[in-house]
């Protein structure tokens, strides 16, 4: 099986433990941001900082909703910081923005 | 010679591809239909959508079909863009595979008309943004 890379999207830990996300939130960066999430779950609230996110699809929305629901089932919730334009689009277009706490980028 | 830079007044494609079914070639195919798209006269705006309607297309087929690659076509004229995806299934269901709900919702939302069929043959989809885009 050949092995795609995936050099457009890349996860870090920020000081204050923000889960911070860049490039594009597509097909190819589900699993990894999957087991970043899982990883830090034990965090209240689940903090995960979309200002670089320029370029999401419903699977990468697919991953935040799965995060959300693990949150609300431990009675806590995901934080997505710094929402801009095309995050926001797309939690509106699937009547998902109630599933999180959104933090809006400065424009 | 020909100036590709202009918008062409005739219909640009088919264009036909073949891409590994994976994940990873997400990317390619945004790249790719934004270099249509581009040629066809969309502004970036209109480019941004049928980059999020290709990847709703791959997404379907990467994850509800079983072979190991992908057929897409894209047509494009100075008003509307199309995407057509096909690729192998079985009639066994999957029962990991993601529902398709958020996937639909999108396309409903960004495209003027789509449609896709699941049998056991082919995972077939098919989407059309015609201006004036309804998300813009």
């Amino acid at each position: 099986m050949t092995d795609f890379p995936n050099e457009s999207f890349t996860i870090e830990v920020a000081d204050d433990g923000a889960i911070v996300v860049t490039g594009d939130l597509d097909m190819a960066a589900g699993p990894l941001l999957d087991a970043t999430l899982v990883q830090r779950e034990e965090q209240h609230p689940v903090v995960i900082d979309v200002a670089n996110v320029f370029f999401i699809d419903s699977s990468g929305l697919r991953s935040l909703l799965d995060a959300s629901r693990r949150a609300q089932a431990r009675d806590s919730e995901v934080v997505l910081r710094s929402v801009g334009p095309e995050v926001a689009r797309l939690l509106e277009i699937t009547g998902t923005t109630g599933q999180f706490r959104i933090d809006r980028r400065d424009v | 010679m020909s100036d590709l830079r202009q918008p062409p007044s005739t219909t640009l494609g088919p264009i036909d591809l073949r891409l590994p079914a994976d994940p990873s070639m997400s990317r390619v195919l945004r790249l790719a239909a934004s270099g249509v798209a581009s040629l066809s006269g969309f502004t970036v705006e209109e480019i941004e959508e049928i980059k999020l309607a290709v990847s709703e297309v791959l997404i379907a087929l990467v994850e509800h079909g079983v072979g190991d690659h992908v057929d897409v076509r894209f047509v494009a004229s100075s008003d509307e863009f199309t995407v057509h995806g096909s690729t192998r299934a079985t009639s066994a269901v999957d029962e990991h595979a993601p529902d398709l709900a958020l996937c639909r919702a999108v396309l409903t939302d960004v495209c003027t008309e789509h449609s896709l069929t699941i049998d056991d043959e082919a995972v077939r989809i098919a989407a059309t943004l015609h201006r004036p885009f309804s998300g813009i």
